[in-house]
């Protein structure tokens, strides 16, 4: 073989190898966007050919199964969960990046670690405490344990952001007079926006995800997606084309969010740890 | 007001919130794995019981010790097979082009689902009658034809860790290529002039190269395989039998089936203590950048 066809035959051998890693990562999502189109009759067959029915998705909002109460749920948990982390954060990030802090090396640390507390060791105590205040089964008390999982990486993303905007703009309005908080609010935020939205999504997409929290703590009025996904589990077994419509519903907004910051999906997963 | 007041105020509110939200809880959950703890009974999450808890776990409890040992050989085959495998198509997809691109984009869905629809696909992909992964290993692999994947301890085992590494290659295949692009081209070239192989310019150029960011991905994926959680509750809810049952689902039957929350507070304490190993080892990375 000559060096040229070795070239050849490598690139193709390359080639296919992609094309079957993108068929085994896609295989299992195609299947369920199939499956929700599909009669329960065709559902239960391997049929690649059949009839495309929406029939699935008016079913899901229907009684029993109202899973539009659970869309609400999850877009009003996911949205407040957000809405009350990235102001806090981004405070504390600006703090983080631009002063040197007394213990700032220790509470950078415990804010990662707490990423990596186990979610079944927090929500232990938290059951506790909410059957005695009430806040069981309540969005509001979903609300406060997510805060536990998005504030690290919220935090920690929002001060990579603003470590990247340079400092002399600030500088040079504080010699002008401004105050530092006017500086925060009319330097740094407009220059950060684009790196807040960012990390408003990544924590909305975590938070909307959220399932051991949610499963715990509620059981009808507060009920999100994931969680609703256990109400088609019927007494002959998995409707499966509803579970499949079900789960285009939770999955589908999620690619678009996704694809929408998918350059700094690796940064925020890994805190800064990888750049 | 002062930059040195006003730094300490900025912070405050994050503080408090995880404070409120992870610290606080931890100690909670430390406190009451040395009570009674029991959900029905009122008064019992005060009643004090010593090591109790911790020595029931050890030495009265085999389904303890079984779900340390599931999680553990979950844990290994998920970091070690999510890895070689991410690695690799990280190399096959780190070039660039059109086709590589576009593999890169499609990458960051599965990474976008949550991981409780992953369990609930895979259970739909490996159903005996119409499940596609089902259908096809039984072609590939005669003898598996007619199984039934979820209710063989082994292969529902087996089921698990796929899923697991279906959900995680992406993300560690997206941080391999962004470790990929930072090796020097000059060295790589440089070798390949002195006439070394593919195989040996991968061994002694790239890898040790890669070797910090080969390590934090797989301590952070160490640290999320010991959490594991929701897939194997949709998929097998830690059956057939405890077959598939992990340190986090035993913890939460324990205290939200049985109500001992007690006990399952004192087992989720000895879960965290691998954690705050594989934390430091963590942080000393980030550190190390910054």
């Amino acid at each position: 073989m000559t060096g040229k066809q070795r070239q050849r035959l490598l690139g193709t051998v390359q080639v296919s190898l992609i094309l079957a890693a993108i068929f085994v990562m896609l295989v299992p999502i195609a299947w369920i966007f199939l499956a929700a189109f599909k009669t329960h009759v065709d559902v239960y067959q391997l049929k690649l050919f059949f009839t495309p029915t929406l029939e699935n998705f008016g079913t899901v909002f229907d009684d029993p199964y109202r899973l539009g109460e659970k869309l609400f749920n999850s877009t009003i948990v996911a949205l407040v969960t957000v809405v009350i982390a990235i102001p806090i954060a981004t405070l504390a990030a600006y703090s983080f990046s631009r002063f040197s802090l007394r213990g700032e090396t220790l509470m950078l640390v415990i804010i990662l670690a707490t990423q990596f507390v186990p979610a079944v060791v927090i929500i232990l105590p938290f059951f506790v405490m909410f059957r005695d205040i009430g806040l069981l089964d309540t969005r509001l008390g979903l609300i406060l344990v997510n805060l536990a999982i998005v504030m690290p990486f919220a935090i920690w993303m929002i001060k990579g952001f603003i470590d990247g905007i340079p400092m002399d703009t600030e500088e040079a309005a504080m010699v002008d007079g401004s105050s530092r908080l006017q500086v925060i609010r009319n330097i740094v935020l407009p220059m950060a926006a684009p790196g807040l939205l960012t990390s408003g999504i990544f924590c909305f997409i975590i938070a909307w995800n959220e399932f051991l929290f949610a499963l715990i703590l509620t059981n009808k009025d507060a009920v999100t997606l994931p969680i609703g996904l256990a109400l088609f589990k019927g007494e002959e077994g998995d409707l499966w084309n509803l579970l499949s419509a079900a789960g285009i519903i939770i999955m589908a907004p999620m690619f678009v969010l996704a694809l929408m910051i998918r350059k700094y999906f690796v940064q925020g997963m890994t805190m800064g740890a990888v750049r | 007001m002062r930059d040195n007041t006003l730094k300490y105020l900025l912070v405050l509110p994050a503080v408090l919130v995880v404070f409120a939200t992870a610290i606080w809880p931890l100690i909670e959950a430390a406190r009451l794995s040395f009570t009674v703890g029991r959900l029905n009974r009122p008064g019992s999450l005060d009643q004090y019981l010593g090591w109790e808890n911790y020595t029931w776990a050890f030495f009265e409890e085999p389904a303890f010790w079984n779900s340390v040992w599931v999680t553990a050989v979950y844990t290994v085959l998920t970091v070690g097979l999510t890895t070689i495998l991410a690695l690799g198509l990280a190399l096959l997809l780190a070039p660039g082009g059109r086709l590589r691109s576009a593999a890169q984009t499609l990458l960051i869905l599965p990474f976008a689902m949550s991981p409780a629809l992953i369990g609930v696909s895979f259970r739909f992909m490996f159903n005996p009658e119409f499940g596609l992964f089902d259908a096809f290993f039984g072609v590939v692999i005669p003898p598996l034809a007619d199984v039934s994947w979820l209710a063989d301890p082994t292969l529902a085992f087996a089921v698990v860790v796929m899923a697991d590494v279906w959900g995680w290659i992406p993300f560690l295949t997206l941080v391999l290529i962004g470790g990929l692009a930072s090796v020097p081209r000059d060295t790589i070239e440089a070798a390949q002039v002195d006439g070394a192989s593919g195989w040996r310019v991968f061994r002694d150029v790239t890898l040790p190269q890669l070797g910090p960011v080969l390590a934090v991905v797989i301590i952070l994926k160490a640290i999320f395989s010991l959490k594991t959680f929701d897939q194997v509750f949709m998929l097998t809810n830690g059956g057939p039998g405890t077959a598939t049952q992990t340190l986090s689902h035993y913890i939460y039957f324990n205290g939200m089936k049985y109500g001992q929350i007690g006990y399952s507070a004192s087992v989720a304490w000895l879960m965290v203590i691998p954690m705050i190993f594989l934390t430091y080892a963590y942080a000393k990375f980030v550190f190390r950048k910054a």
